[in-house]
């Protein structure tokens, strides 16, 4: 009778574990996917900003500032690239209010992309984070740790530009 | 209308999830059928499920029946919404079928058609969060069982900073703040200058369930001696769904003849009734997360007064675009709607800026953020399938 007990709660824990890292599991790949989405975002807000900068008539200093930031966040590692996104989102935003208050001149079509992009790019940043911070969260619980249900994972990265542009 | 499917948008098949009761009223419904037909009409493919009360009624072609609702109190109010065996089989059989590119519940944290769905599939899902109350402590208690599940869902909506709140305060989780969408042209179009509509009556409009105390119908009945004294020509008029005979026998008859009840307003006779108004009054007690027919209002350019609970206040940017009062304090009311009607200045003042307001809660801008989240949930994802844990869950059975 109580080995019969004992084995109902083993099985009944196993299922429990394995239960657990599949969560887990499900929420790393969340945090992948929703930076690759959010990545692919800024890229294309990169190449928005370089074709701002051809066809718009900009003092060279915002010039500077926009093709700098935008070819740094093209190319190079995560890592570098944070201080140029944080530096585009800065410009781009300087941008949009000169162009509304006429000070530059942004054809339509252009402005309207970088209005949306903007857009897409707060609620990507803001879904990306959520996953980041449930991830970190249930990492943190004595189950994951002790058991290392989290495997040879990374824990996820979070970067000074995303809270940039959020708040 | 229509929106353009610019760029990277190609056409998705969506499906939603409705967890309340199709043919009841209900701010949950009304927004989930404007979002499809919003969604349709720009090229989408969309299929809804809800329950269905009365299955034999014609019903959308885009509609899919998950059984009968049962009754349960919630929120102040009684919902009507749908599990079990049955209910489960439904929804799973049309997730499977359904091929969906993303899927869309709607108030997935309350056990109901939403959860089942969530629970049942996997790939991209969106949850939108309604409801704003602090009295859902069973719920509350039940967030360790559901955390797991709405963990399954890439992205979520809160439809109001209250919303965000509640299900921060449940789930432990953050969501995008999107609000309810209005079809502001079908509310503006053919709409007057309020100056025009002031004629010798002050004509004041009240839409809602009123038999529910929390709608505050009672409140505006109490106003209502103090407001017929200073302004002998008014009058009320109620719309909405309900038994009118026990409210209109209960009134003193000279109170009462200055009330109208008009019964519930066809979509057409909702936007005419609101054009008609000078004054739109909202006298909700609590409960409310987000006021879509303040909105609606200040669409077809009434000037609005409501209660101070933190969903108007919100929505009414603190009284920038119309004017609130004492929440639960019928003289409060009174004196505002006194105010108004006797300052036309004022009253062309709040209608304005009230309808520019409004223009921010177009189907075309709530849909296409919608959107916005509907690709991020997708981005890395297939199509919509049955998630393994609860394939499994029926093998075994």
């Amino acid at each position: 009778m109580y080995i019969l007990l004992i084995v109902l709660i083993v099985v009944l824990f196993a299922w429990y574990l394995s239960f657990s890292a599949s969560r887990l599991d499900r929420l790393h790949h969340r945090v992948e996917t929703s930076w690759e989405h959010l990545d692919a975002l800024l890229q294309r807000r990169a190449a928005l900003a370089l074709e701002i900068s051809h066809l718009c008539e900009l003092d060279p200093a915002t010039e500077f500032l926009l093709t700098e930031s935008a070819y740094v966040s093209r190319e190079d590692s995560i890592s570098d690239r944070s201080d140029a996104e944080r530096s585009l989102s800065e410009s781009m935003s300087f941008l949009k209010s000169a162009a509304a208050s006429g000070e530059v001149n942004i054809p339509f079509p252009l402005l309207e992309e970088l209005t949306t992009l903007t857009e897409k790019i707060t609620f990507a940043i803001s879904i990306h984070l959520e996953a980041v911070t449930s991830v970190e969260k249930m990492r943190s619980r004595f189950i994951y740790k002790f058991f290392r249900l989290a495997g040879r994972a990374k824990l996820p990265i979070r970067y000074s530009f995303e809270e940039d542009v959020i708040k | 209308m229509v929106i353009s499917l610019s760029g990277d948008t190609r056409p998705l098949k969506i499906g939603i999830v409705c967890p309340y009761g199709w043919d009841i009223p209900g701010g949950v419904q009304v927004h989930v059928k404007e979002l499809a037909e919003h969604f349709i009409a720009a090229g989408h493919q969309v299929s809804v499920i809800a329950p269905v009360s009365d299955e034999s009624a014609s019903l959308e072609p885009w509609l899919v029946s998950a059984g009968r609702p049962v009754s349960i109190p919630f929120n102040g109010s009684v919902a009507r919404v749908l599990f079990g065996p049955i209910a489960a089989s439904r929804v799973r059989q049309w997730i499977a079928a359904g091929e969906f590119d993303v899927l869309h519940l709607h108030e997935p944290g309350i056990p109901s058609l939403s959860l089942l769905a969530c629970w049942s599939a996997e790939g991209p899902m969106v949850g939108t969060f309604h409801a704003s109350t602090p009295r859902m402590r069973a719920i509350a208690a039940a967030g360790g069982l559901i955390e797991p599940m709405i963990e399954k869902l890439g992205a979520r909506i809160a439809v109001s900073e209250m919303a965000h709140e509640t299900m921060t305060s449940l789930y432990g989780t953050s969501a995008v703040i999107i609000p309810n969408g209005i079809d502001y042209s079908h509310y503006a179009s053919g709409r007057t200058d309020i100056e025009q509509r002031l004629s010798s009556t002050l004509k004041i409009g009240f839409l809602g369930r009123f038999e529910e105390e929390r709608k505050g119908l009672p409140l505006l009945l109490k106003a209502l001696p103090a407001i017929i004294k200073r302004n002998p020509r008014v009058e009320l008029l109620v719309a909405g769904p309900g038994d009118s005979s026990k409210i209109s026998s209960s009134l003193d008859p000279a109170i009462g003849k200055h009330v109208k009840f008009l019964g519930r307003l066809s979509h057409q006779e909702k936007a005419e009734f609101l054009q008609s108004l000078h004054l739109y009054v909202a006298p909700n007690t609590g409960g409310e997360s987000f006021g879509i027919i303040i909105a609606e209002a200040m669409a077809a350019g009434a000037a609005v007064i409501a209660s101070d609970i933190p969903a108007f206040r919100a929505l009414l940017d603190d009284g920038t675009n119309g004017l609130l009062f004492k929440n639960e304090d019928p003289a409060s009311l009174a004196q505002a709607i006194n105010t108004l009607a006797g300052n036309h200045e004022e009253l062309a003042q709040l209608s304005q800026s009230g309808m520019e307001a409004a223009l921010q809660y177009d189907w075309d801008t709530v849909a296409s953020r919608i959107l916005s989240v509907y690709e991020s949930a997708m981005a890395g994802h297939g199509k919509v399938g049955i998630g393994s844990e609860s394939a499994s869950w029926k093998r075994g059975r």
